[in-house]
């Protein structure tokens, strides 16, 4: 469904993508690990543009696109087809749950008012939040936070939901509701990919788990082969150091 | 001391009748002033090309030159190049004047607030896939407008006291009035005293209304 | 919303109209407001010696007048980008004004005038030797009077307030001040005091005027008015009731 083929990516001339390509298939689930600092926020950052790639290609569809000399339309389109989770969560400070949820509902499909409200509602009861809709993020929770995010990102129905550290920042007490909303949304086959540092995530719902360092696609499969014989020594070194307890 | 009392109370009721003058060329100008202050910030935080540096080069002459000189190039000097400009009454001029003045601190005020927004708002709303003129319009520009009410709130203040210049173009307005009075009686004291005070509750009022305007926009952000 | 709009085209239609059928032609004369007797306010209304001298034109030539008050310092902008026709606030012709624009006839002449009490034996500058005259610092009368006393027979004496005051207690014989001033000064408390001679020194005050053809007729039509009111007696009138005598003429 959707084809990444040479994205390249450089900050003040120091690569951060060497050239990743990545098929993504319809319902997958995909969880990208690695060290700090080898790119896995950029790729994902870059997938629906908020980053400017050198250069790649992105096809969704078989509509591909020219990253590197994307026009305006390109942009939206490929961020419309794309959703994003905030490792801040990032809602909309001046708006409430229920307004964070149904603003790209109202302002980018055009959807009328009453009819994004009661959409957005019903997002809202799926992620367990209806009794919030009328607070404004400052009085919610971290993980409260979070899942708004997530519902925000879930209202656009996009191909893809693009997770950047959606736990990272939470403290330990919010962590399990936030995966817990990611892997029902996962039963539902919707189509993500995740960048984490939860291991047990990513063993557990993940069709395919990538190792990413220096930039590069380490290595790739599914997450019986990565975490039980990876066959990297990249990849060794990375899960003996984080799966230590 | 020699205070006429019952002057200056009798001043006040007179000098009232043109407080409507004086205030409707400060609103006029407050809202001709935020939508150039607006357009003008949203063009220097897109860094827009060209439209940039204009803007630029307009925030700068009109910070840089005294209002006063700037109505004066406006009511009595353009019209000496552009004759059909002589149709401007003084009191557009002034409004006009007023508003080109001030949006130019306006447009810094907003740029700054716009600025201090943080970042991931933007990309947020980018990812949902709003446009960022969208996205300015619809998730930056209404957090702007919080931090930047205070400051706004200033300039206004800034603008209503002003419009007294207005009277060198002939717009009888407050201060004129005051002014008039005030040579014919010779009581500058009570004269100025009485509309120092107009001014002063004017203003009172307006900052009062910033609080609760303040109240509002922060419902948001309480925990 | 419509029917208001109709409402208020047919309104404008009619007070066009109506204008046209008085065909008064529209004056717009300039003054600061500020300038008391000649131009200010008071409870709210615009008066003084200028307002006076204008309606009185305006009667006679049929003229709409309008008063349009501005600071001093934006006068000359509004006659120059031809938002007034003239300006009246005592504007003194000088060459370069007069280079620049039309003047009427002056009505106004004003200048260094020696003012005495009544019943003094002093009639005129000439009779000020061995008198002790006072000026006001700042003034330029002094250099005036001392250029004229070239033997120095008059004690000068130089003040900063209560010049009047001095003459009353009859410290000084006399003093030197602007004629039209001291006119209002007089009027304005009652003083018991009295010109002594003519103004010496004088200047004329007059309307300036755009250098354009309508400037050109006003100028024409202003100065056959002021003639009019000069010989039958309106224009000392008017003087009169705002000064103690008649600034209008020598």
């Amino acid at each position: 469904m959707i084809r990444i083929r040479n994205l390249v990516k450089t900050f003040n001339g120091t690569p951060v993508l060497n050239g990743i390509d990545l098929d993504i298939a319809e319902g997958e689930i995909i969880v990208v690990i690695g060290p700090s600092g080898t790119g896995k926020s950029t790729l994902l950052r870059c997938i629906n543009l908020l980053e400017q790639p050198d250069q790649g290609v992105i096809e969704i569809d078989g509509d591909a696109v020219d990253v590197g000399h994307a026009s305006k339309k390109d942009v939206l389109k490929l961020r419309r087809n794309t959703s994003f989770v905030f490792q801040n969560y990032a809602l909309f400070a001046n708006k409430t749950a229920l307004q964070n949820i149904a603003e790209g509902l109202i302002t980018v499909w055009n959807k009328p008012r009453r009819e994004a409200l009661a959409e957005a509602r019903s997002i809202l009861a799926d992620i367990g939040l209806a009794d919030k809709e009328n607070s404004y993020p400052a009085a919610l929770s971290g993980g409260q936070q979070q899942r708004v995010g997530i519902g925000r990102a879930m209202a656009s129905h996009s191909k893809v939901m693009l997770f950047d550290e959606p736990t990272s920042a939470l403290d330990p007490e919010w962590v399990d509701e936030v995966l817990q909303l990611m892997k029902r949304l996962a039963e539902r086959k919707q189509t993500m990919v995740v960048v984490t540092h939860e291991m047990s995530f990513a063993r557990d719902v993940a069709d395919r788990v990538l190792f990413m360092e220096g930039g590069r696609i380490v290595e790739q499969g599914p997450p019986q082969k990565i975490f039980a014989e990876p066959d990297d020594p990249r990849t060794q070194a990375f899960l003996r150091k984080v799966l230590r307890r | 001391m020699n205070f006429d009392l019952s002057y200056f109370i009798e001043l006040i009721p007179l000098l009232l009748r043109y407080l409507g003058i004086t205030m409707q060329m400060a609103l006029l100008g407050l809202v001709f002033a935020l939508l150039l202050a607006v357009v003008m910030a949203v063009v220097r935080v897109f860094r827009v090309p060209l439209l940039d540096w204009l803007v630029q080069l307009y925030i700068s002459f009109f910070r840089g030159t005294p209002l006063l000189v700037q109505l004066f190039l406006l009511y009595y000097g353009l019209p000496q190049m552009f004759p059909p400009l002589v149709g401007i009454d003084a009191f557009t001029a002034a409004v006009i004047g007023l508003s080109l003045h001030f949006s130019a601190y306006m447009a810094e005020s907003i740029r700054a607030a716009i600025i201090g927004i943080d970042r991931s708002q933007m990309e947020a709303a980018l990812s949902i896939g709003q446009s960022p003129l969208m996205a300015m319009r619809r998730i930056i520009l209404p957090q702007a407008a919080r931090i930047a009410l205070p400051s706004l709130m200033n300039q206004f203040v800034d603008m209503i006291k002003s419009t007294s210049l207005a009277f060198t173009l002939g717009v009888a307005e407050l201060m004129a009035r005051a002014q008039m009075e005030a040579s014919s009686s010779f009581k500058f004291f009570e004269s100025f005293l009485a509309v120092a005070l107009i001014y002063w509750v004017v203003v009172v009022l307006f900052t009062r209304l910033q609080l609760r305007l303040e109240t509002k926009l922060n419902r948001a952000y309480q925990r | 919303m419509l029917k208001m709009m109709r409402k208020a085209v047919l309104a404008l239609g009619i007070a066009l109209a109506a204008q046209g059928a008085l065909a008064a032609e529209v004056v717009k004369v300039g003054m600061s407001g500020q300038y008391f007797p000649f131009t200010f306010v008071k409870k709210d209304v615009l008066q003084g010696f200028e307002v006076d001298i204008w309606n009185e034109i305006g009667k006679r030539n049929d003229y709409q007048v309008e008063f349009v008050t501005s600071n001093f310092s934006g006068l000359f902008g509004l006659l120059e980008s031809g938002r007034i026709d003239t300006i009246s606030n005592q504007i003194t012709i000088t060459d370069e004004r007069k280079a620049k624009y039309l003047f009427s006839n002056p009505y106004v002449v004003d200048g260094a005038q020696v003012v005495t009490r009544k019943g003094s034996d002093i009639k005129g500058i000439e009779d000020l030797a061995g008198k002790t005259v006072a000026v006001n610092l700042g003034s330029n009368y002094e250099q005036l009077l001392r250029a004229y006393d070239k033997d120095n027979k008059i004690n000068i004496k130089t003040y900063d307030t209560g010049i009047e005051q001095e003459l009353m207690l009859g410290r000084i014989d006399a003093f030197v001040m602007d004629r039209v001033s001291s006119m209002a000064l007089i009027k304005e408390h009652n003083l018991p005091f009295v010109h002594a001679g003519a103004a010496f020194e004088t200047i004329e005050n007059a309307w300036p005027l755009l250098n354009n053809e309508k400037g050109k007729r006003l100028q024409t039509e202003i100065n056959k008015a002021l003639a009019a009111m000069k010989a039958d007696g309106a224009l000392k009138a008017i003087s009169e009731k705002w000064f103690d005598g008649d600034i209008t003429s020598h």
